[in-house]
C-alpha cells in the first residue's frame, strides 16, 4: 500500500537530502583512504582526491599489526556469536517447552537481566577478569596475576551468553507445535534430540536474526575491548587497533591511513548487512533496542 | 488421577503469570497432559501409548517429571552458571566497591568507606552535578529532540516514494558501523580541513572548530549521535505509519483536509505509541552512551564541555584508579535511568490509555 501526496517532489527532496547527508560521511571516508601525503587538510577542501593512492592501504599494514587485529576480532565475534546462539537455543527451549519447577523465576530473571545498562557491569567485569582466580598466575584468592587478561577469553566472556538472545529464542520456540516434540518422543528421542532434531531446525530463522544482531555487535564493540586491550596490548581488536592512530603526531599524514583501516574493517559488516539485511531489519524491529 | 489435576492446575497458574505467551504455552501444555492421561477418552486411538500409560501411570509421570526438569537445568545451566558469574556477582560487587575506598591491586586492601563516594560526587565544587549529569541530559535529550524530529520527517516522506527499501538500506548504514568509523569520520569531517568546514567556506562563511570550541563540542557530537541512529527510528516509524487504517487519511480527503492538517491531525497523534517507544529507548541510550565521545574528543574535552556521566565513571576507575567512586558514580546514573524510563512508561502507559 502506498499513500502519494500531493507534493511528491518535496518528499524526494527531504529524504534525498536525508539520504545524502547519511551517506557522504562515508564517500568521504572511501574517498580519503585515497587521498595522498598532505593531501588531506589542504585548503580549500576538495572531495575527490587528487590520484587514487593505495599507499594509504600499505602504510595501515605497517602501521597496524592488521593480521593480529583482524584474527582477534574474527576470533572473538565467532565464539561470542557460536555461543549466544548455542546458549539461547539450549535455554530458550528449556523454558518455552520443558515443564520444570522454577520456570517462571528463571524467566523472570532472564527478563531482569535487559534491564541492565552495559556501563554498569565495565567495572566489576574487568576486576573480576583480571582477579580471576587460578589463571594467568593469580593465586586461589584472584591476587598476584594478570588473570585472565592473558588469553582472547577476556575478550569474549561478558558476551558469551545474551539475556535477550534467550528471550527471542523462547518466544519463537513457544510456536513450535508440540505434536512434532511429542512424536519425536514417542519415537524414543531424548530431549538433547528433540531440540536438535526439531526445535533448531524449526526456528533458523530467528536464529539468522539472532546471529547477525550478536555478530555486528561484536565485531563493533570498542568499549570492553579497549579495556581488555589496556591490560595486554595482544588483545586489540580492529577497532580498538584503529583508533589508536589517533595518537600520532602528524594527524594529516594518519587521517587517510586511518580511514583505509577503517574501510577495511567496516566492509565486511556492511557486505554481510547488504546480502542479509532483511534478517538484520527484523531483528531491529524485534529488539527495538539499538 | 488426583496427581495428574494438581499438577496441570499448578502448570497453569505458573504459565499465566509468564503473561501472554506463555498463556498460548499453556493451552498446548494443558492438551498435551490430557492426551498423555486421558488419552483414551479424548482422542482415542490415535495415541498408541495410552495403554502403556495406564499400567503404572503415577510411577511413570513422576519419572517422566524428574527427567525433563533435570533435561531443563542442564539446557540452562550455561546460562545460569553466567548470569551468576557475570550479572549476580557484578551487581554485588559494584555496590561493595562503590561503598569501599581501593587503590586497585589485592581485593584485601579494601577499606569500609561508608557513602562518602556518594557525599563526594554531590558535594559543593564537584564537576558531577555540573557538568557531567547536566551534560548528560542535554546530550540525550539534544539526540532524541533531533532523531525524532528528522526521522518523522523522513518516515512520513518515505511512505509516499518508490524503492522504499532502497532508502531504508541507505539510513540504516550507520547502525551497522562500528562508533570508531563513525566517530573518526566526523571527528575529521569537523576539523579546519575537513567536510563540514569545506561547505562552510564553499557558502562564504567562516570555519568553526566544532570539536575544540567549548559552545560548539557538545551540539556537534550530539548531531553524531542523532545521525547514528535515525536509522532506528525511522524504521520503527516507518512500521507505526503502515498500521494507520487508511480509511482515516481518506476521510480526511472527503473533508477537504489539506497534507499539512492531516500530518498534524491524524497522523502525528496515531503515530504516537511508535514515537514514545522511539523516545524511550533513544533516551536511554543516550543516556548511557560514551564510546562515541571517548572517540571524538577523547576525555571530554575541551575542559569537561563533552564529559557525560558514562566518561566520568570510566576515567574514574580506568584513568585514575579512582574504583569507588566511580562506582558510585555508575550506581548513580543508574538510578537515574531507571527513574527516568520509570517515569517515561508510566506517562507512555497513562496516554496509551486515553487514545
Amino acid at each position: 500500500m502506498r499513500r502519494r501526496g500531493r507534493f511528491p517532489w518535496l518528499s524526494y527532496l527531504l529524504v534525498g537530502i536525508g539520504a545524502v547527508v547519511t551517506v557522504v560521511p562515508f564517500l568521504d571516508m572511501l574517498l580519503t583512504s585515497f587521498k595522498g601525503p598532505g593531501e588531506y587538510g589542504r585548503l580549500p577542501y576538495r572531495f575527490l582526491p587528487e590520484a587514487f593512492d593505495l599507499s594509504n592501504y600499505r602504510e595501515a599494514f605497517v602501521r597496524l599489526d592488521l593480521p593480529l587485529l583482524f584474527r582477534n576480532s574474527v576470533v572473538a565475534t565467532a565464539v561470542i556469536t557460536g555461543s549466544v546462539l548455542l546458549t539461547s537455543s539450549l535455554a530458550g527451549y528449556a523454558l518455552a517447552k520443558l515443564r520444570f519447577p522454577g520456570r517462571d523465576l528463571i524467566f523472570r530473571l532472564v527478563l531482569a537481566t535487559m534491564m541492565f545498562p552495559p556501563f554498569v557491569f565495565f567495572i566489576p567485569h574487568f576486576l573480576i577478569l583480571v582477579h580471576w582466580p587460578l589463571a594467568g598466575g593469580n593465586g586461589l584468592l584472584g591476587d598476584g596475576g594478570a588473570g585472565l587478561t592473558v588469553s582472547l577469553a577476556a575478550l569474549v566472556m561478558p558476551f558469551l551468553v545474551s539475556g535477550f538472545g534467550i528471550f527471542l529464542m523462547r518466544q519463537f520456540i513457544v510456536s513450535v507445535p508440540d505434536e512434532m516434540l511429542e512424536a519425536a518422543r514417542i519415537d524414543g528421542a531424548g530431549e538433547f534430540t528433540v531440540w536438535w532434531r526439531i526445535v533448531v531446525p524449526q526456528t533458523r530463522p530467528v536464529a539468522v536474526t539472532l546471529a547477525l544482531l550478536t555478530f555486528v555487535g561484536a565485531w563493533n564493540e570498542y568499549i570492553w575491548a579497549l579495556l581488555v586491550s589496556t591490560a595486554n596490548p595482544r588483545l586489540m581488536t580492529l577497532p580498538v587497533g584503529i583508533q589508536t592512530l589517533q595518537s600520532y603526531l602528524d594527524p594529516h599524514r594518519m587521517v587517510p591511513v586511518m580511514m583505509a583501516g577503517l574501510v577495511l574493517s567496516v566492509l565486511p559488516v556492511l557486505l554481510l548487512f547488504l546480502l542479509l539485511q532483511k534478517h538484520y531489519i527484523r531483528g531491529v524491529m524485534l529488539s527495538g533496542l539499538k | 488421577m488426583a496427581t495428574t489435576v494438581g499438577s496441570a492446575d499448578g502448570d497453569g497458574g505458573e504459565a499465566e503469570r509468564l503473561g501472554k505467551a506463555g498463556g498460548r504455552g499453556r493451552a498446548d501444555g494443558g492438551r498435551a497432559d490430557g492426551g498423555r492421561t486421558d488419552g483414551g477418552r479424548t482422542d482415542g486411538g490415535r495415541d498408541v501409548r495410552t495403554a502403556g500409560d495406564r499400567t503404572r501411570p503415577a510411577a511413570r509421570r513422576t519419572r517422566y517429571r524428574y527427567r525433563q526438569t533435570a533435561v531443563a537445568y542442564l539446557f540452562l545451566a550455561p546460562s545460569l552458571a553466567f548470569f551468576a558469574v557475570f550479572l549476580l556477582l557484578p551487581l554485588l560487587f559494584a555496590v561493595l566497591l562503590s561503598l569501599s575506598r581501593w587503590a586497585g591491586f589485592d581485593l584485601a586492601d579494601l577499606r569500609p568507606a561508608g557513602v562518602d563516594n556518594f557525599t563526594a560526587l554531590f558535594a559543593r565544587g564537584s564537576s558531577f552535578l555540573t557538568p557531567v549529569l547536566t551534560n548528560t541530559l542535554l546530550y540525550a535529550l539534544g539526540t532524541v529532540a533531533l532523531a525524532l524530529t528528522g526521522a518523522v520527517l523522513v518516515a512520513h516522506c518515505i511512505t509516499h516514494l518508490r524503492f522504499q527499501g532502497f532508502w531504508r538500506t541507505l539510513y540504516f548504514l550507520p547502525i551497522v558501523t562500528t562508533v570508531v568509523a563513525v566517530g573518526n569520520v566526523w571527528k575529521y569531517m569537523y576539523e579546519p580541513g575537513g567536510l563540514v568546514n569545506g561547505v562552510l567556506n564553499a557558502l562564504g562563511l567562516r570555519s568553526v572548530a566544532f570539536l575544540q570550541d567549548p559552545v560548539t563540542a557538545l551540539p556537534s557530537v550530539v548531531v553524531v549521535q542523532a545521525w547514528a541512529s535515525l536509522g532506528s527510528a525511522i524504521l520503527i516509524l516507518t512500521a507505526g505509519l503502515k498500521a494507520i487504517p487508511h480509511v482515516y487519511y481518506e476521510a480526511a480527503e472527503l473533508d477537504g483536509a489539506g497534507p499539512f492538517t492531516v500530518f498534524a491531525r491524524i497522523t502525528l497523534p496515531l503515530l504516537r505509541p511508535s514515537l514514545l517507544f522511539v523516545c524511550v529507548t533513544q533516551f536511554i541510550t543516550g543516556l548511557q552512551s560514551f564510546a562515541l565521545i571517548i572517540v571524538m574528543t577523547g576525555e571530554g574535552g575541551p575542559g569537561d564541555a563533552t564529559n557525560v556521566a558514562a566518561l566520568e565513571m570510566y576515567q574514574r576507575a580506568f584513568k585514575y584508579g579512582d574504583w569507588g567512586s566511580a562506582s558510585a558514580a555508575a550506581l548513580v546514573l543508574f538510578v537515574l535511568i531507571l527513574v527516568i524510563t520509570s517515569a517515561q512508561l508510566w506517562l507512555f502507559r497513562r496516554k496509551g490509555a486515553d487514545a
